[in-house]
Parts: structure tokens; sequence; C-alpha cells
């Protein structure tokens, strides 16, 4: 259960026992209320099953290279919806999604996502987490790639700007780091993400990737 | 503490609590509106030294604008994580120098450099897209700058070889380098003259030489004038004396005992 379902009964209830007072239009519109309530802060079943079919229904992705959605911050999620929806950030799957859903469609889904339990770390390839840990810790001098722990957190679990990394497919991430080096992906709000990636070979990013599945965010 | 009598604005800056931050923010750049506006007036005879198209003290509109606004320093953590990438959680940098150290800068001063380098007159290809007005707002520099002022960074600083203090302290004193920067190598918040005690060798040595040649952009044209004689010996005494100055925080408070 969904703490909004917690926050609708004891409304709902506040609510039962204020109409007791005023009768039976009271009552009447409690229960119309109420199902507003309902209707406001659960999701469609089949909404979901847009998103679960590729990224579970918990956000624990089975596809390689389709990303774990869970505990994942909302502002990013939302932000990266209306993206996909206003054709800002590319992708056709995701485009197609987008016509079943709705703003209200969006913060349901992120409020659900954000409350799974993040997605358990991964192996890594062990002959490149050295390299990928260092410079998700402290970058690349000689580019002057920042690291990555400055905006992401050292934890990898992010804040309300940068998104949650640790744990995340290590091919998701390789794919839209190459992808902002080669400017097809050009929704990064501040346009840092293009700046770092463009900074970095291919080699450095597959490395932090192998590292990034590997980290547990231990502040969850 | 016996000093308040005698005390400096310096040192009056330097005792400002956190909550007292926030105001002096603002009056040092009321203070630097009207410091930079009276330097304004002598750039003119110095503008031939370097940096040809730079004037020292004209402010652009985006500094006034921060300049006016009140930071935050709570909000100025937060905004900081941005640059925590390269200048690190404690705003220390790298001792080798590739990335200053920020730590106990002058609000004024961070304002002033960040403001110039993501309009392109300093120019820092490195810097310049997290300087970018996507990267911070102008509130946001107004915050990082109180931020910055207020940390102390406890790693050690990059410092020289050593083998040339005596040639750096008297060049440091002799020099121009205290008249503006100050004995303690404190610099001046009014004026956005940066603190350069405790500041990375590398870094030191770097700006120095980009200055001597005009490609740091936004120079002081007395700045330019002070170097432009030094060879690269007289740059490495000056830049390993100034590493060596205890942070002038501590040192002002040390002398005023």
């Amino acid at each position: 259960m969904s703490p909004q379902w917690v926050t609708g009964n004891r409304w709902s209830g506040c609510l039962a026992g204020f109409s007791g007072l005023v009768g039976q239009l009271g009552l009447a519109l409690t229960l119309l209320l109420i199902a507003q309530i309902a209707r406001a802060q659960t999701i469609a079943p089949e909404k979901l099953q847009l998103c679960a079919s590729c990224h579970g229904v918990d956000g624990r992705s089975a596809v390689p290279g389709t990303p774990h959605l869970a505990g994942l911050q909302t502002s990013y999620f939302v932000r990266q919806m209306e993206d996909f929806r206003k054709g800002r950030r590319k992708s056709p799957v995701m485009q197609a999604v987008m016509t079943g859903l709705d703003d209200k469609d969006f913060a349901l889904l992120a409020t659900h996502f954000r409350e799974q339990k993040p997605p358990e770390p991964g192996k890594g390839d062990p002959a490149m987490l050295r390299k990928g840990k260092d410079i998700f810790m402290e970058g690349i001098v000689a580019s002057a790639v920042p690291a990555c722990s400055g905006c992401h957190k050292e934890d990898g679990t992010g804040t309300n700007r940068y998104p949650r990394l640790a744990g995340q497919q290590p091919q998701y991430l390789v794919e839209q780091m190459l992808n902002y080096k080669s400017g097809a992906r050009d929704n990064d709000d501040r346009s840092l993400m293009r700046a770092v990636a463009q900074r970095m070979t291919e080699a450095e990013i597959r490395a932090v990737a192998e590292f990034i599945v590997t980290m547990k965010g231990d502040e969850e | 503490m016996t000093h308040h009598i005698t005390t400096t604005l310096l040192r009056a800056r330097v005792a400002i609590s956190a909550v007292a931050h926030r105001l002096a923010g603002f009056l040092v750049g009321v203070c630097m509106l009207a410091g930079w506006s009276v330097a304004a007036l002598a750039a003119d005879q110095l503008a031939v030294f370097g940096d040809k198209r730079y004037e020292w003290g004209k402010l652009l509109p985006e500094q006034v604008e921060v300049f006016r606004l009140t930071g935050d320093i709570e909000r100025g953590k937060e905004a900081f994580r941005g640059c925590r990438g390269c200048h690190k959680a404690d705003a220390g940098g790298l001792s080798d120098g590739t990335y200053p150290r920020l730590s106990g800068q002058h609000a004024s001063v961070v304002i002033k450099q960040v403001t110039e380098v993501r309009a392109g007159i300093r120019v820092n290809p490195k810097m310049e897209p997290f300087s970018s007005d996507h990267a911070v707002s102008p509130q946001e520099i107004a915050d990082i700058a109180v931020f910055l002022e207020s940390v102390q960074s406890t790693r050690d600083n990059g410092k020289g070889p050593g083998t040339l203090l005596t040639l750096g302290k008297s060049l440091y004193d002799k020099g121009q380098c205290a008249s503006c920067h100050g004995e303690a190598g404190e610099g001046k918040a009014i004026r956005a003259y940066p603190v350069v005690a405790s500041q990375h060798y590398g870094y030191l040595v770097r700006e120095m030489e980009l200055i001597q040649k005009g490609l740091r952009g936004n120079s002081h044209p007395k700045m330019v004038k002070a170097i432009a004689h030094y060879t690269a010996r007289d740059i490495e005494a000056v830049a390993d004396y100034m590493s060596r100055m205890p942070d002038y925080r501590l040192a002002l408070q040390t002398r005023s005992r």
C-alpha cells in the first residue's frame, strides 16, 4: 500500500465524520470526494502495465539496455516523461507510449517508481572497476572531466536535481553517454552532461558504467 | 578576544558570523559598486597593458544583479554540488593546482570570476560549461559565493620546492603584490582582489603566466604591469612564497592577539 492510500483513508475518515452532521447531502458529497481522491491517487493498471512490460512493475528492468526506474527521483522522472512527449528526448518506443499518458499519470508513475526498492547491485566487469571507480570519485584531471560523485553523490543516489545512478543498467548508461557525446541526446537541462560526455572516451564511459552497476546506494 | 577596539575592517570581516555573512555579502556588493566605479576613472591610462579590451571596474549588468542579491550559505552548499566534481566538497581544489582552492575566497572575487568566465571574458574553456547560465542562476552564484567565503579546507595546499623563498618574500613585500593582495595575502574584498595565501603553487604559477601573456582575459592592468618584467624564476619564487602563507583568517587572528 502506498502512503497516498493511508492519507486518502484518513481524509475520508474525517470527511465521513463531518458528513454525519450535515446529513444525506453531506454523505453523498463525501462519497463523491472519496471517489475523486481514489481516482486521483492510484495508477490505472493498464497505464502501469505500459511501463511494466519493459521496466517491470517494481521498476527493476529485466531487459538489458532498458533502465531501472526503481528509486529514481520524481523530479527527474517527470522531466524525462515531459521531454519524451515533447520530442525533446528522442525514443520511438517512449514516444509511442506517451500517447496514453497525461501529466497526472506522470506524477503518479513517478511516485510509484520512486517508492520501489532500488535495484540490487550487479557484478560489473572486474577488469574495468578500478578505473571506473576512480573516474566516478575523482574525475579525469587531464581532460577536465569532473567527478560523477560531485553531483550524483558519492554513493550514486543523486539529489532532486541530479538523478540516481547507483545500480543502473550499464548498457543503458553507456548508450545515453554516447548519445550525449554525439549530441543525439540533448535534453540535459543544463547542457552539463553533454560537456562531460564530450570529454570522455568510449572506454572511459564503459568503465564508469561498469562501476556504477556495482553501487548499492547506501543512503537509501 | 580583546582586540575589538583596534579591529580593522578586515579583522571585522574575519569575525563575521555565518548569519552576518548575508548582510556582509550585500554590503560588499554595494561597496564594490562604489569601489569599481572609482577604479574605472583610472582605467583609461592603464589599459595599454595586456588584456586590452577588458575594462577593470566596468561592472557587467549581471554583476550588478548578483551583487544586489543576498547569498545564503546553506543554499550555496547545495548549489556548489555542481562544482564539487572538480573543486571538491571542501572547496580545496587539487593540490597540483589544476583546480584552485576556493575555500575562504572573498564572495566578491567568486562573483566577479564566475560571471566573467561565463561571459567569456575570463578565458577558461574547462570551466565555461559548468558556469554557464544554464548551470547556475544569478542567485546560486550569490549563494555559492557566501558559502565559499565561509568554508575552511583542512587539506594541505600544494606548495613549491621551497628553494626561492627569500626571493619570493622580497618580491612580494617590496614589489607591488602586498599593496593590493595584503601583507597576509588576504586580498581585498571591497575591490575584488583575491586571497592568494595558501593557494596552490601550481595554480598561482599558471595564472601568473597567463596574465603575463595577456591570456587570462580579465586581469587588472596594475596586475599585468606589476609582473610584466618577472622572469620564470621570479614567478616560481613569489608563487611559492604565497602558497606558504597560512590561511589569512588564521594569520590575522594570531596577529591581533
